[in-house]
């Protein structure tokens, strides 16, 4: 059997473009900035960048001057390295953009680390090299003002531009993960009400309900029960965790509901192994899950449809995986399904960082949803 | 008199619901009820209801597939869709339906539409039928005796029509239709090409064209053991189509 597997961590934004595209919603700007580098082209970051290197610059100074009379004069030869420096990485950074914008983040770290290195130690050289054409006694120009340990000049400038690079690459890191926190609460907040529960769920469930009045009041009244306990699962805030008891218990109810509607179309098999009480997750997390596997993997179906439901624990993880055979004859709509596994993803993604997962399996007869999650209590 | 209905949805509570609305109205009666768009078209064919009532979101042939089958009927009974929610599809009927219902349905609702389904004679029924269902089928109803088929369209070599009737050429043999090939070349514009006034051939099937002795040109299909003539004025558009096969 051919598998097709693709497994994406939720802090990998780089390779989510064409999920992005797909369900049409709305992250235009991560599709075309997925490194977390700033844009090196654009005059505030330059300007930053140039404001780094002054102030990098007068720390040194200040560090390696103990009288006013050298500071000065060290402090104009220092800031005229590193403002030249930091210029020129600028403008790699600039022209490397297109390219830094393809890699994965490490990749991309990686080549604009390189990019800083290099260039130092070109400006480096070509200082001693013009140091060693003009700082000679025929010259005007005082000894001191160039280098004159070659290979001194040339470690100590890359010790110190390995030190900064790191420590800016790491901010601009922090501040970028940071903003995308901001935008991907915002953004599950308003998807949360509107992927929950289907529309279609909503008013199939009404008129089973309104045929269950007169054929079955207590069926009726149990699946009016059921539908509450749903809608209170729903609009309870999405970023809270609860127990994963009560998880397992609003899918139950899910299930049962459909059941109702669907009769004995509908088979779900449920494995769970010692699943630890204490274990928590982002409400509606497997319940969705569920939700897709009937609306994509069973109604489309003729005959019946048999979805199993694994939950497994392995160490401090646990592993919750959705099942469901995959209909030649496929309704049309994925997008519904794609924004509500991005609502998944991103809501894990708040609550466990990137040590949650979620990953999708596709074969030629199944489809499958993986979520693994650490136990935190 | 009593209107006949069909009731068509995929959801039992839903099948049971619509009876027993309909039960309480008078000068309806419920010939049967469908599972799905196979079922119902066999029902049509043999009861040849006046009034389905047809589930749009359903396994298989779905609502909207049904309907177009329909209106290749002769006796096609008023459609009346109903469905749960489905933005997409009630765009598409809101102004050629004779109806489209939500669920749950809301007693006044069927009852009106049901009625001004039988206030229609059986030719307005089929001018609203016919020409108001949008996207392309997935099959082609064909009736052998009393039992009606239904062919992939991936399955179809060519369609050439024949004096009152158009053959359909699948890899499962032939069966005789009665549709306008007209018509059928709209529906199957992308993946149907014209050779002949006579008949459209399956372009993914399409293998090569060649010049007889005699002057004239003729299509080869794929796993089809005879050739088809064609028609001069399509000679282009068909080395076209090899060409870009090739």
């Amino acid at each position: 059997m051919h598998m097709v597997k693709e497994t994406r961590k939720p802090d990998s934004r780089t390779d989510d473009k064409h999920v992005g595209n797909k369900s049409g919603d709305n992250s235009g700007d991560d599709v075309r900035q997925p490194t977390y580098l700033p844009n090196f082209c654009s005059s505030p970051i330059v300007f930053g960048v140039v404001l780094i290197a002054a102030l990098t610059a007068i720390a040194l100074t200040l560090a390696r001057q103990n009288e006013w009379g050298m500071f000065f004069t060290d402090l104009a030869k220092t800031s005229l390295l590193m403002v030249w420096t930091s210029l020129a990485i600028s403008t790699s950074l600039c022209l490397l953009r297109t390219r830094l914008n393809r890699l994965s983040k490490a990749r991309a770290s990686a080549l604009a680390f390189a990019a800083v290195i290099s260039i130092i130690i070109m400006v480096s050289e070509i200082i001693y090299w013009l140091g060693s054409i003009y700082s000679t006694p025929q010259m005007a120009v005082p000894n001191s003002w160039f280098p004159q340990n070659h290979w001194y000049f040339l470690s100590s400038n890359v010790v110190i531009g390995t030190i900064i690079a790191g420590l800016v690459l790491r901010y601009f890191y922090v501040s970028h993960q940071w903003q995308r926190n901001v935008e991907s609460e915002a953004r599950t907040r308003i998807h949360a009400l509107q992927a929950r529960i289907r529309p279609h769920f909503l008013f199939n469930s009404m008129n089973t309900i309104a045929e269950l009045t007169r054929t079955n009041p207590m069926a009726a009244e149990a699946a009016v029960v059921n539908l509450s306990d749903l809608f209170r699962a729903s609009l309870a805030d999405s970023k809270k965790l609860v127990p994963l008891t009560q998880e397992l218990e609003v899918t139950r109810v899910y299930q049962e509901m459909e059941q109702q509607r669907l009769g004995d179309r509908l088979i779900v098999k449920w494995q769970l192994d010692d699943l630890p009480q204490q274990a928590h997750i982002p409400s509606l997390t497997l319940q969705p899950l569920l939700e897709n596997a009937i609306y994509h993997g069973v109604e489309p179906l003729p005959d019946k449809g048999i979805i199993e439901i694994e939950g497994r624990r392995k160490g401090n993880m646990i592993y919750l995986s959705v099942r469901n055979p995959l209909p030649i004859n496929k309704f049309k709509s994925e997008t519904g399904n794609q924004i509500a596994l991005e609502n998944i993803r991103e809501r894990l993604e708040l609550a466990f960082g990137s040590s949650a997962s979620l990953s999708r399996a596709i074969d030629q007869t199944h489809y499958q949803v993986s979520i693994a999650f650490p136990v935190k209590e | 008199m009593t209107t006949t209905v069909l009731i068509t949805d995929d959801e039992a509570p839903a099948r049971s619901r619509l009876r027993r609305l309909l039960d309480e109205l008078t000068g309806y009666k419920v010939i049967g009820e469908a599972a799905n768009g196979n079922e119902a078209l066999q029902i049509c064919l043999t009861e040849s209801p006046d009034i389905i009532l047809l589930d749009i979101r359903m396994p298989d042939t779905d609502g909207i597939e049904t309907a177009r089958h329909l209106a290749t009927f002769h006796d096609s009974p008023a459609v009346i869709f109903t469905t749960a929610f489905d933005s997409y599809a009630i765009k598409a009927f809101d102004t050629h339906a004779i109806g489209y219902l939500l669920k749950p349905v809301r007693r006044e609702k069927l009852e009106r539409a049901l009625g001004f389904a039988t206030q229609l004679a059986r030719p307005q029924i089929e001018a609203l039928n016919n020409g108001q269902q949008p996207g392309t089928r997935k099959n082609i109803c064909v009736r052998r005796r009393t039992n009606l088929h239904l062919i992939p369209i991936k399955d179809v070599m060519y369609f050439q029509a024949d004096q009152k009737y158009i053959t359909v050429r699948h890899v499962n043999g032939e069966d005789l239709i009665d549709e306008p090939l007209k018509d059928l070349a709209q529906e199957f514009t992308n993946h149907f090409i014209r050779i002949h006034r006579n008949a459209l051939v399956a372009l993914a099937r399409v293998e090569r064209m060649e010049k007889t002795p005699d002057g004239q040109y003729e299509v080869w299909l794929r796993d089809c053991a005879k050739s088809l003539p064609v028609s001069r004025r399509h000679v282009t558009a068909v080395k076209a189509c090899v060409k870009k096969r090739a």
